[in-house]
């Protein structure tokens, strides 16, 4: 079986907004989500920045779309995304004894990390007995698909795909299959992540990655000479993805289209990216889609702003796009919201498919003097205009984890 | 501590631990703690919160028996002293 896979609906939490349109809006209009951390306190921290969701608004959206807080942070962003998009949809539905044959396949890269934290913190002030007993199921990682799967009573299989920061495209990626391959007609997917706890966001602080600049809205600074390291930010995003026929049958509007994905591992070392890796992903994408490089009319880069990370993938969309490089333009939309981790695939795949729905994509925010070792061709610093039809999408993880999509301006 | 207060405290945790849609501003002494969404699972949750709350142990099974808010207050109460 090979069918069409087109998205019907999307849900973004970002620190732009609660929504995907606001979040898109505020992106175009050069807003950057990067602020002084509020979550921790960061008295012993070098790495002091980060894009945090508001929180009023965040209780707002939820109260809104009739979501309770499950106490979890990941799982709440995941919880109020998926509302959103499902509700984009139509496919909200709000009589509880009514079942939706769905699928969740969701991207995480550190999971249930409140829950986790608290249980740790339980322990160690309190002993065994302060251990909260329900801390199993709200720790697992799958809690996110099985809340949402409970929550929306869709019955298809839920499960959740942790590849460090290419979770969200690679379970993008597998949910695109899975309905590609006629195993179920719909499925809600993407992904989420809430970084900013005491215990792994000090394990992010001590790894070295992350920014130091002093000064929060040009911290994160993709492909720039002057880079010196990532921001992390938290969210999620949601999309629901589709076959074209259910589509045609519900009669509903169809935001894009995903029609070719490809994955690889880097099989080197745990941190240290590979150009040969990430290129091996971007050809296997290519093929998917049946599509030679010069079909590509734009790239939805990784770009972290470490060091490694943009140099490398300079590198692999090179050896992947060959001639063809210097035409296609290439942008990283971290430096608004910064690298939210499991969601970031998620996050950034729903801006690429406004962005070819809408023809225009959001300029390189803080790109003043792009690094030689980065010898692509740029979006600016304004929105470009875009005619063609196609992009890609790179997502790569620690881990050696390569994950990119095609994805595709709807057309009948 | 009086019942009445012991109560309002039971809503505010009541009201983190259910997942229910409840009117909760109309929880009071008679009210079912079957009806509040609570399953085997979540009233776990329920009794560990008021165990920090109130900072003193009790088995879930000692509860058996305990079917509304009021009669939950009177067993808190008791234990209390």
């Amino acid at each position: 079986m090979n069918r069409r896979v087109v998205i019907t609906g999307m849900g973004a939490i970002t620190p732009l907004g609660v929504d995907e349109e606001t979040s898109w809006q505020n992106i175009l209009a050069g807003k950057c989500g990067i602020n002084r951390i509020t979550a921790l306190d960061t008295t012993d921290y070098k790495a002091l920045n980060g894009a945090e969701v508001n929180n009023e608004l965040l209780s707002v959206a939820m109260k809104a779309r009739q979501i309770n807080s499950t106490s979890d942070r990941t799982v709440d962003f995941a919880m109020a995304a998926a509302a959103e998009a499902l509700e984009k949809s139509r496919l909200r539905n709000t009589d509880p004894a009514v079942e939706t044959e769905m699928a969740v396949i969701l991207g995480t890269g550190i999971g249930c990390n409140h829950s986790f934290f608290n249980a740790v913190n339980t322990y160690i002030t309190k002993g065994v007995k302060g251990v909260r007993p329900t801390s199993v199921p709200r720790i697992m990682s799958n809690a996110i698909s099985s809340q949402i799967s409970m929550r929306f009573r869709l019955n298809g299989p839920n499960y959740v795909i942790i590849s460090a920061c290419a979770s969200a495209t690679t379970a993008i990626g597998v949910a695109y299959r899975m309905i590609k391959e006629g195993n179920i007609d719909m499925v809600l997917t993407g992904g989420t992540d809430a970084v900013f706890e005491p215990l792994v966001y000090a394990g992010w602080n001590q790894l070295g990655v992350i920014s130091c600049n002093p000064v929060p809205e040009k911290s994160c600074r993709p492909f720039d000479a002057g880079r010196d390291g990532c921001v992390l930010g938290e969210g999620a995003g949601i999309l629901i993805l589709e076959s074209l026929e259910s589509a045609q049958l519900r009669n509903v509007p169809i935001r894009g289209e995903i029609c070719g994905f490809g994955e690889s591992s880097d099989a080197l070392h745990i941190t240290r990216p590979s150009p040969e890796g990430q290129a091996r992903a971007i050809r296997n994408a290519l093929k998917s889609a049946d599509m030679k490089p010069a079909s590509i009319g734009f790239i939805n880069a990784h770009g972290t702003a470490t060091k490694a990370n943009d140099e490398c993938e300079s590198k692999s969309i090179r050896l992947a796009m060959e001639d063809e490089t210097d035409r296609i333009p290439v942008a990283s939309n971290k430096s608004y919201f910064g690298h939210m981790l499991g969601a970031s695939g998620a996050v950034e795949t729903i801006t690429t498919v406004i962005g070819l729905e809408k023809g225009i994509v959001p300029a390189n925010l803080n790109l003043d003097n792009p690094d030689p070792l980065c010898n692509l061709c740029f979006v600016g610093k304004e929105p470009m205009r875009i005619e063609s039809p196609v992009a890609i999408k790179n997502s790569f993880g620690f881990g050696g984890n390569n994950a990119v999509l095609i994805l595709r301006r709807y057309k009948e | 501590m009086t019942q009445q207060e012991i109560i309002e405290k039971l809503r505010t945790m009541m009201r983190k631990s259910s997942q229910a849609q409840v009117n909760w501003d109309s929880v009071n002494a008679d009210s079912a703690i079957a009806s509040l969404g609570f399953d085997s699972l979540s009233i776990l949750d329920l009794v560990y919160d008021i165990q920090q709350e109130f900072g003193f142990e009790f088995e879930a099974e000692e509860l058996v028996g305990v079917k509304t808010v009021g009669q939950l207050a009177t067993f808190l109460e008791k234990k209390q002293k």
